[in-house]
């Protein structure tokens, strides 16, 4: 028994030691993009992101380790004949490993119940309110506080770099808390700002909202994330969190092309909505 | 591995009593196999034409992955057309390749397991086959006309699969296809829920039943639940595209409508197609690790427990549509983790203290055993709505479940083929060839889909027709690509063996050539005949055939439980 356990223990703790020296940046994060707190709920997901994996890697170290032992241990050898014993029950251990998943469980979802909350708790008087309108195969953006828009055409490219700098932008100043209104003219997309972590469904006839504080200075890239049609995959955009005197510049610029207003719903595509489109809403 | 050569004396079958007299016809073999109500026949008739189908599906994979080896490439002529071959390939794996298998296997397998002679309603049985048959080729077709297939995804959410935004007769082939062949798996199902009730053969209980006709109740109950919604819906999303009935039109709330019901089916059918797949390698556990299975009534409880709770979660494919009560769905989808949990150690439970051999249905089994508990790692993950914002329709979801429906469909129904062969063909499937494609499947499988774990996580969207070369998914998708064309060269084996088998392998001849074989298919003639037993075994116990080839255990064993 005790050369079966030391044959064991090489290998995990052989893992054991890589993992803890191989304890890079972007390991730490687990792989996700970005880096820490680009939004205020970002290192948030991290956390319940990396937390839940540790976990998981080991319930799952556990099964794979008693099945690889079971067929290694276990394995009829030559010459072998006759049967083991035939047992079919043993309640202790059946009891055991229900109780613990079940307590493993309540624990994440307790865990996943308070970010969750987090993340999606409104904020009260945002510092920046934006209304972002998704289209086939591209995005509006109405800049609300300000007055203006821009508005977007779907990517072109072949293959070739140089595309991010193309596409649709949407502006935030850094620091200051944004409320971001999503629906669609026609059909269902989802604004997706990678490093954010962070999607929501954009309708048509619904508006969705979505709160946070960027909170690193930079350029980031976002994509329409559900199937919209058949340029889907064009229906790119990027998001530039700067300065709070750089947003003001480019609201300026947007003003001076003459975009002021907003692109309501008269835009839509399905005229026949009623009015739960923000517009119209009151 | 000895297993095979062991002698011991026939129960009492004549061997295969079929009409040997005059070879038949094509065409009497033709109007044999199109008006057959034999169960087993039906059966063949499904595993063929789904196989077909995985073939299908297959290699619209193949060019789906051709299309996406590097950025910015044009495989596919149109964006469209790259569009239409997801939403094919997800729909002809789900419900023409999977759902039709499970009728497959439960049609030959399941009333042999209860000693019955054939399924309650054999007509309906073989009208049945027929919907699924037609149906599936009438949206399928849609490949034949001028626009091309169904292109809006195999959950077809609307406002995108209505007639303004999916115009062309491929959407509409789709709908009623679909509705068609529903119709056929409601039919199977209510087929097999009244056989399980009232075909048991005398001693039979409920509690004696093998895992696999079990598993084919629960089964079937949760298809008579989750796909007559699915069929409403689609006769509505077909009025809405047909005579502009305006039932999911999003300005009354249509858009969310449809996804609700359709996930009121697809989350069951995620289950529907998993858990005959969990019977199959609860079968074949037993068999190789010479012991019963491990637990028997928790298994049965565990999945009972997992088919309710499957139907009660199907929300959590819609956390960021912020419509949907995320507590609740984030809760119960958590839940099925401790039943799953439960069966995972069960079967290892059964392999521990056994005296394991690793034929190809034994390897296949592990191999879905291997993949499955990953995927139910990242199913975990996924329950989480915090986590799920940043994963939901990226390539962590196409990752995990192709790891939950891959693992378990495809692994497992190779464990079954060759697990029961003999029993359907008269023949063993040759080891080697098995042991060759069960190696490249799998590190074909794990290369192809492992990665795209980080692809999602990294930010790379499902149903991307091409990317861009700053989004850095490069090589990950090459590394995926190259790993498709791995796995799509393991069905060459396969294909290579179940020719030669059928050329040159000898005739099996014993009732149960695996030597510990438990349930009641194991006690009859092989091949089957025609009405499934010459006589049938003493049932008591769910091992009858191991009772009645290993007595002395038996007798040990019935012993030891007089004594208690």
């Amino acid at each position: 028994m005790r050369s079966r356990l030391k044959w064991g223990l090489i290998p995990a703790s052989a893992t054991l030691v890589l993992l803890l020296t191989g304890c890079t940046d972007q390991f730490a994060r687990g792989f996700l993009p970005g880096e820490s707190g680009v939004t205020n709920h970002t290192d948030r997901i991290v956390g319940l992101w990396s937390t839940a994996w540790i976990v998981l890697y080991a319930i799952g170290l556990v099964a794979w380790g008693l099945m690889a032992w079971a067929l290694v241990v276990y394995r009829r050898r030559k010459g072998e004949s006759g049967i083991p014993v035939q047992l079919r029950y043993n309640n202790p251990i059946e009891v055991l490993f229900t109780v613990v998943p079940l307590i493993l469980v309540i624990g994440f979802f307790a865990f996943t119940a308070r970010d969750m909350a987090a993340i999606e708790k409104p904020t009260e008087n945002p510092d920046v309110t934006i209304q972002v309108i998704a289209k086939q195969w591209s995005w509006d953006f109405n800049y609300v506080d300000a007055d203006v828009y821009e508005s977007g055409i779907q990517a072109q490219f072949d293959g070739q770099e140089g595309v991010p700098e193309t596409l649709p932008t949407l502006y935030l100043p850094v620091n200051k808390s944004v409320k971001i209104d999503l629906s669609a003219r026609d059909v269902i997309h989802s604004f997706w700002v990678i490093d954010f972590l962070y999607k929501k469904d954009m309708f048509p006839g619904k508006t969705n909202t979505m709160y946070f504080t960027p909170q690193l200075e930079g350029t980031y890239a976002g994509k329409c994330a559900e199937l919209c049609g058949e340029y889907h995959s064009m229906m790119l955009f990027q998001v530039k969190v700067v300065s709070q005197a750089e947003y003001d510049t480019y609201l300026a610029t947007l003003a001076v092309k003459g975009q002021t207003g907003q692109l309501d719903t008269r835009y839509d595509r399905n005229q026949n909505l009623p009015g739960d489109n923000p517009e119209n809403r009151g | 591995m000895a297993t095979i050569t062991q002698t011991r004396p026939s129960s009492g079958s004549g061997g295969y009593n079929s009409p040997q007299g005059k070879k038949k016809t094509k065409g009497q073999i033709l109007v044999d196999w199109v008006t057959t109500t034999d169960h087993k026949k039906i059966g063949y008739l499904y595993l063929i034409t789904s196989f077909i189908y995985f073939l299908i599906g297959g290699v619209m994979a193949l060019v789906i992955r051709a299309q996406l080896a590097a950025p910015g490439l044009d495989i596919v002529q149109t964006k469209e057309q790259y569009n239409q071959l997801f939403t094919m390939h997800g729909t002809i794996m789900l419900l023409m390749f999977a759902t039709p298998l499970f009728a497959g296997f439960a049609n030959v397998l399941m009333p042999i397991q209860i000693g019955a002679p054939d399924v309650a309603f054999p007509r309906l049985n073989a009208i049945a086959y027929w919907f699924y048959f037609f149906g599936s080729f009438v949206a399928v077709s849609g490949f034949f006309t001028p626009q091309g297939a169904a292109s809006f995804g195999w959950f077809a959410y609307a406002p995108l699969s209505n007639a303004t935004f999916s115009p062309g007769i491929g959407g509409d082939l789709w709908v009623f296809g679909l509705a068609l062949a529903g119709f056929g798996t409601i039919m199977g199902g209510v087929n097999f829920i009244t056989t399980v009730i009232t075909m048991r053969a005398p001693g039979m209980t409920m509690f004696r039943m093998p895992i696999f006709t079990w598993n084919t109740l629960v089964t079937s109950i949760l298809i008579i639940m989750c796909f007559p919604p699915l069929a409403a819906a689609l006769f509505a999303l077909g009025a809405d595209r047909r005579f502009d009935a305006q039932i999911f039109d999003p300005a009354n709330g249509g858009a969310m409508l449809w996804q609700h019901l359709f996930w009121f089916f697809g989350h069951p059918e995620v289950y529907i197609i998993a858990l005959p797949f969990f019977g199959i390698v609860s079968e074949i556990f037993p068999v190789f690790s010479r012991k019963p299975i491990f637990g028997y009534k928790t298994l049965v409880y565990a999945t009972i427990a997992i088919a309710a709770l499957s139907m009660t979660v199907w929300a959590h494919h819609m956390y960021v549509t912020g419509s949907v009560l995320l507590p609740f769905f984030a809760f119960t989808t958590m839940l099925i983790a401790v039943p799953t949990g439960v069966k995972i150690f069960n079967w290892i439970g059964t392999m521990w203290r056994g005296s394991i051999t690793f034929e190809n249905p034994m390897l296949w089994s592990i191999g879905f055993l291997t993949t499955f508990i990953f995927g139910g790692l990242t199913g975990v993950i996924l329950a989480s709505p915090a986590l799920d914002y940043h994963l939901s329709d990226s390539y962590f979801v196409v990752a995990h479940f192709h790891y939950v429906v891959f693992g378990t469909v495809v692994f497992a129904m190779f464990a079954g083929f060759f697990f029961w062969w003999p029993k359907m063909t008269g023949k063993m499937l040759n080891e080697r060839l098995g042991y060759i494609q069960f190696w490249m499947t799998f590190f074909g499988f794990h290369i192809t889909f492992l990665i795209q774990h980080w692809l999602g996580v990294i930010g790379m969207p499902r149903r991307y027709a091409t990317y861009l070369p700053e989004d850095g998914f490069a090589w990950m998708n090459l590394v995926s690509s190259l790993g498709s064309i791995l796995l799509a060269l393991s069905i060459l084996p396969f294909l290579w063996n179940v020719y030669i088998t059928a050329r040159s392998a000898q005739k099996v001849t014993l009732d149960d050539p695996w030597g510990y074989g438990r349930s009641l298919e194991w006690a009859t003639a092989t091949p089957f005949p025609r009405h499934n037993f010459h006589s049938i075994p003493r049932i008591r116990s769910e091992s009858p055939a191991f009772d009645l080839h290993h007595p002395d255990y038996a007798a040990a064993e019935a012993k030891a439980a007089a004594k208690k």
